[in-house]
């Protein structure tokens, strides 16, 4: 699973001026988004069973350092990156940010005992931990949509927009197929190094 | 350990926004006449004249309102100034996209830093 929803997730900004890119630096960072994005949808989609939460735990750990890593690389690397994170910065950057700090939220209150001291029902917290998940997701999507670089035409963004309500809203459809296994964290991190450089290379390699 | 570390994030992502990030740093100030304060732009005629038309840019041959630099009226006058990161990242970031689509050598298409510099023609 893992690397077909990456796969899709980043071949939708391969549609349309798929080699057009914003050079090595600021490619790579973005391609850690798009990998932690797609986790993300991974981990609403697959349905963990009980043997099963550990992996959905870890992978919650790479999806939350990728998406970490996704915003310091730009913090670090360009001097210009930090004054959209300020007092009149576009409104895809207010959600990405608000993403980040929700996905955050999303991980730290579902680890034990943070969870206990919450929620004192199991019930409860899955709804909060779905509707959080929910919006997390919704945030991050709309911080690529609206910033509309690499997903330049409507079909693109129409494809992503799909694949994020399939992801967050379509779980009655989902469970009617096959269940969805949770990918190991090990195989999410070899797909994030290879899609990380393949995005990259793609968008800035010479043309051939 | 998960907590301090995310902890430890918060903390210096909230410094860099706060204070900058080590290196070159783009900031907003008020620039070319106007009071809003307003990041650097650089830009060099030399690196255009070959590739766009002057009348692409330079819309005030046009308009007949020769003479002035082109920020004066964009940062002051009421009707474009709070149109100007739109009006400029949509004019030069297009250009520079649809020019690096046709595998034509082009300018910046994302990273911020690289035009967000101090402008060594003003």
């Amino acid at each position: 699973m893992p690397a077909g929803l990456v796969g899709f997730v980043l071949a939708t900004g391969f549609l349309v001026r798929g080699r057009v890119g914003g050079g090595w630096y600021w490619d790579a960072g973005n391609a850690l988004g798009f990998v932690a994005l797609a986790g993300l949808l991974g981990q609403m989609i697959a349905l963990p069973g009980p043997r099963e939460l550990r992996r959905h735990e870890w992978l919650g750990y790479a999806v939350l350092g990728l998406a970490i890593g996704h915003a310091f690389w730009f913090l670090l690397g360009d001097g210009a990156a930090w004054v959209y994170l300020v007092p009149g910065a576009p409104l895809y950057m207010w959600l990405g940010l608000g993403g980040l700090l929700g996905l955050a939220a999303l991980t730290v209150l579902a680890r034990m005992p943070e969870r206990l001291r919450v929620h004192r029902r199991y019930r409860t917290f899955r709804r909060v931990h779905r509707w959080l998940g929910v919006a997390v997701v919704i945030a991050a999507a709309l911080h690529v949509l609206l910033s509309g670089f690499y997903l330049p035409t409507w079909p693109q963004s129409a494809l992503l927009a799909g694949a994020v309500l399939a992801a967050c809203f379509g779980r009655s459809m989902l469970r009617r197929l096959p269940a969805v296994p949770v990918p190991s964290l090990g195989s999410y991190l070899v797909v994030a190094v290879v899609a990380v450089g393949v995005f990259t290379l793609a968008r800035n390699l010479p043309p051939w | 350990m998960v907590k301090w570390g995310l902890l430890a994030a918060l903390l210096l992502g909230a410094a860099l926004v706060a204070f900058g990030p080590p290196g070159a740093v783009a900031e907003r100030a008020p620039r070319y006449g106007g009071t809003t304060p307003i990041l650097a732009m650089t830009f060099a005629h030399s690196d255009h004249f070959a590739v766009v038309a002057c009348k692409t840019c330079h819309h005030e041959f046009a308009d007949r309102l020769m003479g002035l630099p082109c920020m004066t009226c964009h940062v002051t006058d009421a009707k474009v100034s709070g149109k100007l990161e739109e009006q400029f990242h949509t004019l030069c970031r297009s250009c520079h996209v649809e020019e690096r689509a046709a595998g034509k050598p082009s300018g910046p298409t994302r990273r911020c830093i690289a035009c967000h510099l101090p402008d060594d023609e003003t």
